[in-house]
């Protein structure tokens, strides 16, 4: 019984945006907050940082790592997106990242970008009411987009490529997750029918469904076989929809809205969002339930200390980065006094979660799809943290709402 | 030179533009039969109150809540009879009362409780009353309740 | 603590836990822009319901919130004419100085006394209880302050009554 893996990615907490493994898990792709992209390779326990891709100039909001043909997507608030792909470089022979401009088409920004299973295409939500399902051009040597646009009526916030390699789910703004076709005629071989109609040309919408009161769809999932859509939207509930018949579960929570969502099987789902602690939900055609969090509360968070230095070391020492600069400037804007003598205040500012603040990613790190064994999360608090999916504990007050209900006026 | 030209809202010819009326699913009751269901409730809701029957009266009143606009009167009246269930319980019977509400019924409570807490001197409504109805709510439902206060747009 | 005032700041605790739920939002409107929508307010489907909570007609509290930005405006309970001038020069001291306060509006919202602009990166960077706790002590601390700055104001006007009327009485 493993407890969670936990590495601080990020210096001073800095949220991270987004993170990417790549096929062997050795090395991750990440966004700390910033318009840089950082690469990061594994030291047995700890994780060095060895590349920097800049090229944008805007936040970089989405990372996604294609596992077997070894390239790096990324996209910003900046309007683009680059793919990236390891190559010699001419003088020195080290490979190194070179960045393709994609042509999107896109006017707003890009929120969020995903590789379809067969690495082909990739989608890029964004907040133009488009959604650019881009693919290789190889007469232009370039990546072109194609735009799915009706009836899109707000940002979209979200996609989830389904495992045929033409459906995409998306989420967006305007409270609804969608299915659309994003067939490309050169890319695409026909599908086969599925549970989500059986003709299928660019832009058909096979599934349109409404969040349960009116929140914007922050996160939608595919199951393992795609025969089953998941949703988290921000009025805190979780649904699940069986086509072609529709039937929904809603789960209403009574903690915080859930931001992002991953299937583990066929029957459970992972979900984790401003409550600061991933949920499992489990379930199938007959209903769905919560069933507990992968935060056991009763582990003692500090014996993690180990782990939680790793980059420590690593920090650049420089005149604003010293060790007594950080305490004092986490006391003053956050209110942690690490002073030693008081442990009664470091007490006080930290959550009883593993995650100190919301969680934004999660991801499946080891397994086949189907049967996931760990996952991994990400969030504003810098942490990186892979569970085990089998660890899970029943739900205690332990997420931000049991700490400040904890609290005494 | 004319600089007027500079405050027209052009935003609002886009025509991939969010309505108000896209927000949220109309409610399929015609106004009057919306008023006239307020006003059969409002009678129950007396009957229940005078046999003592609180829980009773408050599922029966935040069912089929009224929502949406052109039905003022109807979502007044259901306010007033809401306010009037909460006025008349007893501090004590509060926590059980909320716990034994449907999850459903939880979330228009409280969207009943923020309306008269933003109308504070409208009839009777009384800010510590609602107060303490919110402090019970919140512990039986969470904060998710209150979550979904405010991202339904059925406004009661 | 007086009776009504521990739900009072119970609501307004977990409310505004609640409404602090944010996240980065680019605009849709304008390209490359990113700014509190609940500032700009031309998205409607990002905004949410605002919610009111109020202990009487003088005092209540109002959170707007948004996808990416709320606005929380206190309205301090003001008695009589002292409480009233005493709360203008106050708040507006305060709101002088908003930069230092990080979280604080320049102008408060109409029908309120003061305001607090609470932005993703606010939620990002520093800790959201911490922030919830701070805006709770806020709350309590004002009033205090004004009746202090009352009886303080009162036995400053006796004394110099006193002096004053002593010139006389001699």
């Amino acid at each position: 019984m493993a407890p969670p893996e936990l590495y601080a990615l990020g210096q001073n907490q800095t949220a991270i945006n987004s993170h990417a493994f790549n096929a062997n898990r050795n090395e991750v792709a990440v966004s700390l907050n910033s318009t840089d992209a950082t690469i990061w390779e594994r030291h047995g326990h700890e994780w060095r940082q060895t590349e920097t891709l800049s090229e944008h100039d805007k936040m970089i909001t989405s990372i996604d790592w294609a596992p077997n043909s070894n390239r790096i997507v990324t996209c910003a608030q900046d309007r683009n997106a680059y793919v990236w792909q390891q190559s010699p470089d001419p003088q020195t022979g080290r490979m190194v990242w070179k960045p393709t401009l994609v042509l999107l088409r896109i006017n707003r920004a890009a929120t969020q970008v995903r590789w379809s299973p067969n690495e082909d295409k990739f989608a890029v939500a964004s907040g133009a009411r488009a959604i650019a399902i881009c693919s290789f051009d190889p007469e232009g040597d370039w990546w072109v987009s194609r735009l799915l646009k009706k009836p899109i009526r707000s940002t979209v916030l979200s996609v989830d490529w389904h495992p045929n390699n033409v459906l995409l789910a998306a989420g967006s703004a305007d409270m609804k997750a969608r299915v659309f076709s994003a067939y490309i005629k050169d890319v695409d071989k026909r599908p086969a029918a599925t549970v989500w109609g059986e003709k299928l040309p660019f832009n058909t919408i096979c599934g349109e469904y409404t969040s349960h009161a009116g929140g914007w769809v922050h996160a939608v999932g595919f199951s393992p076989s795609g025969d089953v859509l998941a949703f988290a939207s921000h009025d805190s509930s979780i649904t699940i929809v069986y086509p072609p018949n529709s039937a929904a579960y809603t789960i209403k929570l009574s903690s915080l809205p859930l931001l992002t969502l991953t299937w583990t099987t066929e029957n459970s789902i992972i979900a984790a969002g401003h409550d600061c602690q991933p949920l499992v939900f489990s379930g199938s055609q007959g209903g769905w339930e919560l069933t507990g969090t992968l935060d056991d509360p009763n582990a003692n968070k500090t014996g993690g200390g180990a782990a939680r230095a790793g980059f420590g070391a690593a920090s650049p020492v420089g005149r604003l980065n010293s060790a007594a600069f950080n305490t004092f400037r986490n006391a003053d804007s956050r209110g942690i006094s690490n002073v030693p003598g008081s442990p009664a205040s470091s007490g006080e500012s930290e959550l009883f979660t593993v995650h100190q603040n919301t969680i934004t990613s999660v991801r499946p790190y080891e397994g086949v799809p189907g049967n996931i064994a760990r996952v991994s999360t990400s969030g504003v608090d810098g942490k990186l943290v892979v569970w085990d999916v089998t660890q899970v504990s029943p739900i205690g007050v332990t997420g931000i709402v049991g700490r400040l209900a904890g609290m005494q006026l | 030179m004319d600089v007027n030209f500079r405050k027209i809202d052009i935003d609002q010819y886009d025509e991939d533009v969010i309505l108000d009326s896209e927000l949220y699913e109309p409610d399929p009751r015609d106004p009057a039969q919306v008023l006239n269901d307020a006003k059969q409730k409002a009678a129950a809701v007396r009957q229940s109150l005078a046999r003592g029957d609180v829980a009773g009266a408050l599922t029966a009143v935040l069912e089929g809540a009224p929502y949406g606009p052109n039905v003022e009167e109807a979502k007044n009246l259901n306010l007033q009879t809401v306010v009037s269930i909460l006025n008349s319980t007893k501090a004590t019977e509060i926590p059980n009362i909320v716990r034994a509400l449907s999850p459903d019924a939880q979330d228009i409570l409280m969207k009943y409780l923020y309306k008269g807490m933003a109308l504070p001197g409208w009839g009777d409504v009384s800010g510590s009353v609602l107060l303490g109805w919110h402090e019970k709510l919140t512990e039986a439902a969470g904060t998710g309740c209150i979550v979904r206060a405010m991202t339904d747009r059925r406004l009661v | 603590m007086s009776n009504t005032l521990r739900p009072y700041l119970a609501a307004v605790r977990s409310t505004l836990t609640a409404a602090l739920t944010l996240e980065d939002f680019a605009s849709q409107v304008v390209e490359r822009h990113n700014k509190p929508e609940v500032e700009v307010g031309q998205s409607k489907e990002v905004l949410l319901n605002p919610l009111t909570i109020s202990r009487n007609e003088n005092e209540r509290v109002l959170i707007e919130p948004s996808i990416n930005s709320i606005r929380l405006s206190i309205k301090i309970k003001q008695a009589d004419e002292i409480e009233r001038v005493l709360c203008h020069k106050f708040t507006r001291f305060m709101m002088q100085r908003a930069e230092s306060f990080v979280v604080l509006r320049r102008k408060p919202v109409k029908g309120y006394d003061i305001s607090f602009l609470i932005t993703n990166n606010h939620t990002d960077t520093m800790l959201k209880h911490k922030i919830v706790d701070f805006i709770i002590q806020f709350m309590e601390e004002v009033d205090k302050e004004i009746s202090e700055m009352k009886l303080s104001l009162n036995a400053r006007a006796r004394v110099v009554a006193e002096s004053y009327l002593a010139a006389f009485a001699s």
